[in-house]
């Protein structure tokens, strides 16, 4: 990090800290506190929508799952635009026909107050636990990346959110998220323009992507279907599909979002934006790690990219041996490098048989230094159970390749998506802390001032819970991955219990609760007993939920009396 | 108008581009039919 760097970080920062409160100051009621005053227009919904969903882990983790694994990620967002669609024809009138605060305000009217409370108490406790992680997750790897303790980045980013979220509100979060937004875009497409720029004078765009695609990191679609695997062209489709439905129908931190839009139209507009984008965007994501990738095939990588594992392996006990698998990966990768020439070579003349010898020669060159990197990888497992660079992959290129200026606007982009979908979720919390909890269960009938202020102090309550957590989760170890996973355990069910309140108009609250305790049973089944592939627990519960609904309605005699 | 009535005629307001939401609803998707397309062709082309 050079001055001008910092001088841009900090610019940035407190330009952004300023504007969210300077929005904000004119919060004056609950209305506005919860839902801006359902003022908002679409594109300010869009990129709020956006911003919510991508948090820092998004812009860091996805080029670095492109470097390693491909582009076949992207296939998960293919049931996105239509879940966009679903919703837009279904819950977005719904919801704003109810002026509801919160998505479980809805399930009382349609069923009762216990499925309304089981809805907002599984929000609460998994929101709670997950923003705590969000926080956390991308503060480990900004303070690997840039040398600092790791409670500082947690404090800069919590400290940050919680001045203008409990200040301003909702309000405040949908202007920041869509300045955040446009800026984390304009970092991810500088960092884009700089690898292509900083690539061998001798080797043009395509003849690198040429290369990136014979190593097979372009691999963006595969219909081949198999329901033990998540990225393909089926799960996309359709867990991707319910995945979306769920996250974006039944989390507060995203139906808060749509709620601010001030008519149905603008808060449809805003989610059909967001399908008709999302999936470009993160083909532009995995896209840009590709090319990092395709960088790295004419510029000497690091043998792993954690700076700070990277070190300690050198120091360790194994040091002399780490070194020694350094310089033969070194070698390794020279003899890479040649056969990439090579076969780029040949593709310019034409000659398609030298292409195929070289690209042979390219494959197992590549053989060679992944085979040199897994044994480096194994001495760093003696002092980490489960090393992993992916993360670290895009940060460490932009910190040793980014010119002055652009290292800081690229971080600052990662701090603003880290923020953005944090302050959303405190939101998000906030709201059903009041509404679904305090309001209608503790304190039904005090004045809107009392509900205003203590939104306010929700807000706060909820950014101390999530800094605290994100301190200590380093050493909760497994949990933190737990709390990850539970998530994807719930959200079927919560869809299902939403669908058959939308589609299912004859089914009451006693078939919706057994249905739900049905699907959730069918889910821990196939997470504990089965390999199917994550995104297809989003089908399996809600559709357990809903047919088991419909058994157990006639049974409950509640379909006659309503 | 009554509120809700405004409510229910503001739920039917077509949207400003496209003449109604079915079209819009159907661009969205053959964007995503067209993207579908396209990105086979580029594993195709790269592989």
């Amino acid at each position: 990090m050079r001055p001008l760097d910092w001088a841009v970080l900090l610019a940035a920062m407190v330009g952004i800290v300023a504007y969210g409160v300077w929005k904000g100051r004119r919060t004056r009621d609950l209305d506005d506190f919860l839902v801006a005053d359902r003022r908002m227009r679409w594109h300010h919904v869009a990129l709020s929508i956006m911003a919510t969903q991508a948090s820092a882990v998004t812009f860091l983790a996805t080029p670095g799952q492109a470097f390693a694994d491909g582009m076949r990620f992207v296939q998960v967002y293919f049931g996105l635009p239509v879940a966009m669609v679903i919703l837009s024809v279904t819950a977005v009138p719904l919801y704003h026909r109810l002026k509801v605060y919160t998505a479980y305000e809805y399930l009382e009217g349609r069923f009762d107050l216990k499925t309304r409370t089981l809805a907002a108490l599984l929000f609460l406790a998994l929101r709670g636990l997950s923003t705590g992680v969000s926080l956390y997750a991308p503060s480990v790897i900004l303070s690997v990346i840039m040398g600092w303790d790791i409670r500082v980045v947690i404090l800069i980013i919590g400290g940050a959110v919680m001045l203008y979220a409990s200040m301003g509100g909702a309000r405040a979060v949908d202007n920041t998220n869509f300045l955040q937004f446009l800026i984390i875009m304009g970092g991810m497409f500088v960092a884009f323009f700089t690898i292509v720029r900083l690539l061998p004078a001798d080797v043009s765009f395509l003849e690198a992507t040429h290369v990136a695609g014979r190593l097979g990191r372009l691999n963006a679609v595969d219909f081949s279907f198999d329901i033990t695997n998540q990225y393909n062209f089926w799960s996309g489709l359709v867990g991707g599909c319910f995945l979306a439905l769920a996250y974006f129908g039944t989390d507060q931190s995203q139906v808060q979002r749509y709620l601010t839009g001030e008519s149905v139209t603008q808060s449809r507009l805003g989610l059909l934006f967001n399908g008709m984008v999302k999936v470009q965007m993160q083909f532009f994501i995995l896209f840009l790690g590709a090319m990092v990738f395709a960088f790295y095939q004419f510029t000497q990588p690091p043998v792993f990219f954690n700076p700070v594992q990277l070190e300690r392996a050198r120091e360790g006990a194994q040091g002399t041996q780490f070194r020694a698998l350094e310089a033969e990966h070194a070698a390794a990768f020279e003899e890479k490098q040649r056969a990439a020439r090579a076969y780029v070579g040949a593709l310019r003349a034409g000659d398609d048989g030298a292409a195929d010898a070289a690209s042979r020669e390219l494959l197992s060159a590549q053989e060679r230094a992944n085979g040199v990197r897994a044994s480096a990888v194994e001495v760093i497992r003696e002092f980490d159970k489960k090393p992993n660079d992916t993360n670290y992959v895009f940060l460490s290129f932009v910190t040793h390749y980014m010119p002055a200026g652009l290292v800081g606007l690229v971080l600052a982009a990662v701090f603003f998506a880290s923020m953005s979908s944090t302050a959303s979720e405190w939101s998000a919390l906030a709201a059903t802390t009041v509404v679904d909890i305090q309001r209608r269960l503790l304190k039904r009938d005090a004045s809107d001032r009392f509900y205003f202020v203590s939104s306010k102090l929700a807000t706060v309550f909820w950014g101390l819970f999530a800094v605290a957590f994100a301190q200590y989760a380093g050493q909760l170890g497994s949990l933190v991955e737990a709390v990850n996973r539970l998530g994807s355990l719930f959200y079927g069910t919560l869809l299902g219990i939403f669908l058959l309140g939308f589609y299912f108009k004859r089914v009451r609250g006693t078939a919706a609760f057994c249905g739900a305790i049905a699907g959730e049973a069918a889910v821990l089944y196939c997470f504990f007993y089965t390999s199917l592939a994550f995104l297809w627990y989003n089908v399996v519960g809600a559709l357990v939920v809903v047919a088991a609904a419909l058994l157990v309605n006639p049974l409950t005699g509640e379909e006659k009396k309503n | 108008m009554t509120d809700e009535a405004r409510k229910h005629s503001q739920a039917e307001e077509p949207p400003p581009i496209g003449g109604s939401w079915k079209t819009l609803y159907a661009v969205v998707l053959l964007t995503l039919a067209v993207l579908v397309v396209l990105f086979h062709l580029f594993t195709r082309a790269f592989r």
